[in-house]
């Protein structure tokens, strides 16, 4: 496992499915990322913390994942508020689902997602995550090993 | 004895005298009346007590001479043999011949060919009768047939049997029958129609009517004034006799109006009204015909017809959306499932018997392939949606082209030859055409039998459609089964021999019948298959 400064780092997970963020999760851990997980279960959750972010009450989140099948406000509603957060509109975002339509993937790209993560049904396809995560983190934040 | 014979004598000879005497006056008789019967005699003279008198036979014959030529009726006199003798003036005028040709020619001349026989029996029946008639027809000039009343009758002179035919022209009686029959015909027209009709004088009253506008205003409207027979309305507006007087005033059209109808008691009735002026030869307007068509109950079916259709939409877009979402939200709970029972394995593998790890496998081999049901039902789900953009053309080579490009390794590894005809530019969108060359052509190369794969690839065009036929040597389908793989998940080999879900030909089938086409197979086990399938040469809405 590999351990580096991103650690303190935090992210915000969008996902209703417990088994999702177990596995979520797995990938950050396998990839040796012990970043602090802030979990929303539902898009209305998401969208109360950016508007806490933006008010201050709370510190903005490194990177998000969004599952853009949630309840109450879709993923894509998600997206669309953080784009608009003055203190954390550019922060790095990918966007997760179970289809991979290319109308999907076009429209979430549109909305302003730096990545589209079709989740897999195989293990090792999923952990991939864990990588994709690093390599995001990385850009903003610069290695330190 | 001798006094006997001489009285006897004397007696003989006076006889003799009176006979001759009788004989004298029999020839002179005689003489007199062939003299009459051939016009050389114009007078008799007649011993009377009185002393002799002289009749003229002028004097007995020219009333009815003149009677005949003057009288209103054709009349001729015909011989024993039907050769005219006489004939009046009006009979020549009948028949349009001149007067001195007719005396002396046969009459069936002038006789309708297809009454010949009629005439013979009035002849036979005024020989046995002594009189009869019937209507026939006369042959004029110009070979125009003149309808006829003969009256025939017997004229016995001097031993002779002539016939007296009296011809009346029916022609004037036939013409007012005629126009008899149109009026009445005319009249019936209008009371049958199915139509309401009306006729309005220039005050708006109803001065003819139809059965059905009867029906139609639920009373009798004759004589009444329009507007209160029918209280019609057109896109909210009046439309009374007021208007429709002044539109047919202008020349306007009023053909095919949709109009709404309020009766007593508020029902209403949707009518189409069409109204055409009615002019006098000096063009000012004495009214107007109205036709009132009441589409009520066409409407009506209309209605239900587009609420049925609509309806159809709606339950077909449900079914849609239900295998949508079936075929998506099942996939990840079973995504899960496999990912999950992957991970069971790695974290415990060393824990497990060995059996258990061909169990896991197992497990997470049947998700995997329950996913990949999923997605190939989400795909004929999804397969014929339109793609964005408008429906286009699509250059079938270019198309056929890439996909075989997609079959590289497969063809190398094969050693398949693909031969490809010139192909048309097809009306169907690309993305779908390339699904129906990659099914076609992808399933050529996979049932392929010993020999390495041959696939032809042909186009012909027929009745404004193009068939494109892709046909292989592979291992062929058994006929019972060229229906059935074009159902969804029909596979006819089992135990993995050849992969696949089954859903290809479906989803081919799907696409084709989007654009109003239709694919088949010809084939026979062991020799090959031949999918073909036809679209529209021309663009036409996608179902």
């Amino acid at each position: 496992m590999k351990r580096d400064n991103l650690e303190q780092l935090s992210l915000l997970v969008v996902e209703d499915s417990p088994a999702d963020v177990f596995l979520v999760r797995e990938a950050l851990k396998e990839e040796g990322l012990s970043c602090h997980l802030k979990i929303a279960d539902d898009g209305e959750k998401a969208i109360n913390i950016l508007d806490d972010v933006d008010a201050g009450g709370q510190d903005a989140p490194n990177l998000l994942l969004v599952d853009l099948n949630v309840p109450r406000q879709n993923g894509e509603h998600v997206l669309e508020r953080l784009r608009r957060s003055p203190r954390c509109g550019k922060t790095p975002v990918v966007m997760m689902s179970t289809s991979d339509t290319a109308a999907e993937r076009k429209r979430a790209f549109e909305l302003g997602a730096t990545e589209y993560f079709c989740k897999p049904s195989t293990l090792a396809e999923f952990m991939q995550l864990g990588k994709l995560v690093r390599v995001l983190l990385e850009q903003r934040h610069g290695t330190a090993a | 004895m001798t006094q006997a014979y001489d009285k006897e004598n004397e007696l003989i000879a006076t006889e003799q005298y009176k006979i001759g005497d009788l004989l004298s006056r029999l020839w002179e008789a005689e003489e007199t009346i062939r003299a009459i019967y051939s016009g050389e005699a114009d007078a008799v003279v007649v011993n009377s007590p009185s002393g002799p008198r002289v009749y003229t036979l002028e004097g007995a014959d020219h009333p009815y001479r003149v009677m005949v030529e003057q009288m209103h009726e054709s009349t001729v006199t015909l011989d024993p043999k039907r050769l005219i003798l006489y004939s009046n003036p009006q009979f020549a005028a009948l028949i349009g011949a001149a007067s001195e040709s007719v005396a002396g020619s046969d009459f069936e001349r002038f006789l309708a060919p297809a009454d010949a026989s009629l005439f013979a029996g009035l002849i036979e029946a005024a020989v046995a009768g002594g009189h009869s008639s019937g209507e026939l027809h006369l042959r004029g000039a110009n070979a125009a047939t003149i309808p006829v009343r003969l009256s025939v009758t017997p004229l016995d002179v001097a031993g002779m049997q002539n016939l007296c035919v009296i011809a009346s022209d029916l022609r004037e009686q036939r013409r007012n029958e005629t126009i008899l029959k149109e009026e009445r015909l005319s009249r019936l027209i209008l009371e049958q129609a199915a139509e309401a009709i009306v006729v309005i004088d220039q005050q708006g009253v109803i001065v003819r009517r139809s059965e059905s506008a009867n029906l139609l205003a639920r009373k009798p409207v004759l004589m009444e004034p329009f507007d209160g027979a029918f209280h019609l309305t057109a896109s909210g507006i009046r439309l009374d006799t007021d208007r429709i007087l002044t539109a047919m005033r202008v020349g306007e059209e009023i053909t095919g109006v949709e109009a709404q109808m309020a009766h007593s008691g508020g029902a209403t009735s949707a009518l189409l009204v069409s109204a055409s002026p009615l002019s006098s030869q000096g063009n000012e307007l004495l009214g107007c015909v109205i036709t009132l068509t009441d589409i009520t109950e066409r409407k009506r079916a209309e209605e239900a017809l587009a609420s049925q259709a609509e309806e159809l939409a709606r339950s077909n877009s449900d079914l849609q959306q239900f295998a949508y979402s079936a075929s998506h939200d099942l996939r990840e709970p079973l995504r899960q499932l496999a990912v999950f029972t992957e991970l069971l394995q790695s974290r415990y593998q060393d824990k497990l018997a060995a059996e258990a790890g061909l169990l896991i496998e197992h497990a997470v081999s049947s998700a995997h392939r329950m996913e990949g049901l999923l997605k190939d039902l989400l795909a004929y789900t999804q397969a014929a949606d339109a793609p964005q953009g408008p429906a286009a053309y699509t250059d079938a080579n270019e198309v056929c082209r890439k996909t075989v490009a997609t079959f590289e390794a497969k063809i190398a590894q094969s050693g398949a030859r693909i031969d490809c005809d010139p192909l048309p530019v097809l009306a169907i969108h690309e993305v779908h055409l390339t699904q129906l060359f990659q099914n076609l052509i992808g399933n050529a190369l996979k049932y392929c039998g010993l020999e390495p794969p041959h696939v032809h690839i042909s186009a012909e065009r027929s009745d404004g459609l193009w068939k494109l036929t892709v046909a292989d040597n592979g291992i062929g389908i058994d006929p019972a089964y060229k229906n059935q793989v074009f159902g969804i998940f029909q596979r006819l080999h089992g135990g993995g021999k050849y992969s696949g879900s089954g859903i290809g030909l479906a989803i081919c089938q799907k696409i084709v019948q989007r654009y109003g086409g239709r694919i088949w197979v010809e084939s026979e086990l062991g020799r090959g298959s031949r999918f073909m399938f036809t679209l529209p040469e021309k663009k036409n809405e996608a179902r």
